[in-house]
């Protein structure tokens, strides 16, 4: 008896005690609750992540679903998905099916598992942004823009939202630019299985007229950390021919201008190596041969 | 704080704390057909129909779950009254220990509403987040291909 009170003392001292859970009816009304206690309250997404990896900071949580932030429209400007969007909800959308030759439709109905994919939410995953994302490589390689609401609406690319985390904003939703629809859509996760967290992302949306490639963004996550473009390796494709040359070359290149870092899960070294094997990968869904 | 649900089409409220999980209101209120096992979302045992949709109640905030409908495996079927799902779950050795397929036959169930002729590899991806390390799976995904068979020939179970 003695060891259990002591032991559920110590889960509350490590993990925090959460006091308040409340329903927000807007925007407006969370971002009031948020300012009046922060730092002492989240936003719930899916809630999946703040159940797993407590903060002990946090004393309340704000729950968005009643505000109307579930939703996918389409319109001439792109592909703008609420917030409160489960992955499974995006991977159903026929837009989406069609978008980049339906990439992000195709990793969002596979990555987690089902019952988490009914779960995770759009804005969860790109507002805890963590290391093992999935998704958030595969959104930045898509040049996806993110609205935000801090009393105001705004818009900002995703990538550097990420570089410069706003605590406090409310996601509102993420936009898949119409120009970036006709492109090619490619992720790539090192893992042993579906399931499995991935040892290294790498993302990329390439345009291409069927011999040169146009346009091109590279994103590597997992090591280093979150989701990073490398524009110096989307240089070594852009205007060059869709050929084994073009992809050999950044493939070489790419070990070096990666930084891979190193953990215990795997050295530097074999985070190289599977740099290189991202390119090559890219190729073979970019010219249908594997090397 | 108080929360309404609707569990089994059955409308409860429910005094929960602002950050308990579903898993232990549902356990706690006697919904003792929903199982407990990694509680890190990972096994598929806990696996309830939100709004129709499979979750892991291990990680679904009970609160998040207000206003809602909950439907466990005892709300698809029950020993009295089996679903097709359930009994071709037994007549295909589908259950072992039996641990797993209460989460199993939830998912499958919210894949048949949705898909009532679904492959092989759907019932795969519908399945993926139930472990079951008894059957090995193939009886499991032959129990599924079996019901569905079972209901589009109008067995209404």
């Amino acid at each position: 008896m003695i060891r259990m009170t002591i032991g559920i003392v110590c889960k509350e001292a490590l993990m925090g005690r959460i006091t308040e859970y409340y329903h927000a009816t807007s925007l407006e009304d969370a971002f009031a609750k948020a300012q009046q206690l922060r730092p002492a309250a989240a936003y719930v997404g899916g809630g999946v992540e703040l159940i797993l990896r407590r903060n002990p900071e946090i004393t309340t949580l704000i729950d968005l679903s009643r505000c109307g932030l579930d939703y996918i429209t389409a319109s001439r400007e792109g592909i703008e998905i609420g917030s409160q969007t489960t992955l499974t909800t995006v991977s159903r959308n026929a837009d989406i099916k069609k978008y980049a030759g339906g990439s992000l439709a195709w990793w969002t109905g596979r990555i987690a598992q089902n019952n988490l994919r009914d779960m995770i939410t759009v804005g969860g995953v790109i507002g805890r942004n963590q290391p093992w994302n999935d998704v958030v490589p595969h959104l930045v390689a898509l040049g996806a823009q993110v609205r935000l609401f801090d009393g105001a609406e705004r818009i900002m690319p995703l990538a550097g939202y990420i570089e410069a985390k706003q605590p406090g904003v409310i996601i509102k939703g993420i936009l898949l630019p119409a120009g970036n629809a006709g492109s090619s859509g490619f992720l790539w996760r090192f893992t042993r299985t579906l399931q499995d967290i991935s040892t290294l992302h790498f993302s990329a949306l390439v345009s291409s007229d069927g011999k040169f490639m146009t346009a091109a963004n590279l994103v590597f996550a997992g090591r280093p950390g979150h989701a990073a473009l490398y524009p110096r390796l989307s240089e070594g494709l852009v205007g060059k021919s869709l050929s084994h040359e073009t992809f050999a070359r950044v493939a070489e290149m790419a070990p070096d201008v990666v930084e891979v870092g190193s953990d215990l899960r795997a050295t530097g070294e074999f985070r190289r190596e599977l740099v290189r094997a991202a390119i090559l990968n890219l190729e073979e869904h970019m010219t249908g041969v594997a090397q | 704080m108080t929360i309404s649900i609707t569990v089994n089409a059955v409308e409860r409220s429910f005094d929960v704390q602002p950050d308990e999980v579903l898993l232990d209101v549902l356990r706690r209120e006697g919904y003792l057909e929903v199982k407990g096992s990694c509680h890190s979302g990972d096994c598929g045992a806990c696996t309830v129909l939100l709004d129709r949709r499979p979750v892991a109640s291990c990680l679904t905030l009970a609160a998040k779950a207000d206003g809602h409908a909950v439907t466990t495996v005892r709300g698809i079927g029950d020993q009295a009254h089996l679903h097709v799902l359930q009994d071709a779950f037994v007549k295909n050795g589908a259950v072992q220990c039996g641990y797993c397929a209460p989460g199993a036959i939830t998912s499958a169930k919210a894949l048949l509403d949705e898909n009532p002729d679904p492959t092989e590899e759907e019932i795969r991806l519908a399945m993926d987040s139930n472990y079951c390390r008894c059957t090995g799976y193939e009886q499991q995904v032959e129990a599924v291909l079996y019901a569905a068979a079972q209901l589009r020939k109008g067995d209404k179970r």
